[in-house]
């Protein structure tokens, strides 16, 4: 398994691109941590609070010799992060384990092959859903769908249909090619 | 708003922050779902970051480039 912490020294000394990369990789196997949470908290804003916590903390980590000791922390921290969350929506459902399944982390590998599936994919889409999904993929997670279907001059309901639509009709040409993305 | 409508909007990256305690928000769309909607939530959320990572030159979903946006400021 790849170890992320030959990226740690960059990340410590405030390089966010060599954080963007650690990111890259982790994310995959953080966020299939959060999916017990799924239903307790709303895994998306825990998974980019629990990131900036790790680039806060980077610094201070000090890598001990097993291995991806940032990416095991960032495990912690999204765990710990999320039963916070619970407890202040009081949702609270996990029983507390400090122990982290070795086996869950894990590094994201680019699969070059399935990239350009998806672009091949991608560039086969109707005009309107591909235009639409490129606005949301361009404005990345930085501005409201609200607005986004402002500039589109669409309604709100009809720019999300388009980016669902959009979404299946890739899952569906995929398929066809085989391929599956399914959460597993 | 209908459930499917609920789930695209809180798939996507974009959060509110606290603008006291600077904690990331979440989504009142994820507030909208039950337990199902929830789930189903997080299963289309891994499968458009997927998506969104393979559509990037640098690999980066979303969720990343929300992050890197808000640690540069």
């Amino acid at each position: 398994m790849t170890d992320l912490d030959e990226l740690l020294p960059a990340i410590a000394a405030g390089d966010a691109e060599a954080f963007g990369r650690w990111m890259v990789a982790a994310e995959p196997s953080l966020r299939r941590s959060l999916r017990r949470f799924a239903t307790q908290v709303d895994t998306e804003a825990v998974l980019q609070e629990a990131m900036l916590r790790v680039w806060q903390v980077a610094p201070r980590v000090r890598v001990d010799g097993q291995g991806n000791s940032l990416l095991r922390l960032a495990h912690t921290i999204a765990r710990n992060t999320a039963l916070d969350e619970a407890r202040r929506a009081s949702t609270v459902r996990e029983s507390a384990s400090d122990e982290l399944d070795p086996a869950a982390v894990t590094v994201s590998d680019p699969d070059p092959f399935l990239r350009e599936l998806i672009a091949a994919c991608f560039e086969a889409l109707p005009p309107t859903p591909r235009k639409l999904l490129q606005l949301r993929l361009e404005a990345a997670g930085g501005v409201h769908d609200k607005v986004l279907a402002r500039r589109a001059k669409k309604k709100l309901n009809t720019f999300l249909q388009n980016i669902t639509r959009a979404k299946k009709l890739l899952g569906a040409c995929l398929q066809r090619k085989g391929v599956s993305l399914e959460a597993t | 708003m209908n459930d499917d409508q609920l789930t695209e909007l809180a798939s996507g990256a974009f959060r509110e922050r606290d603008r006291r305690t600077g904690r990331i928000l979440p989504s009142p769309a994820w507030h909208d779902l039950d337990a199902d909607g929830r789930q189903a939530l997080y299963e289309h959320t891994v499968v458009s970051r997927t998506l969104e990572a393979a559509l990037d030159p640098d690999g980066r979903s979303s969720t990343v480039r929300a992050v890197l946006a808000r640690i540069r400021g």
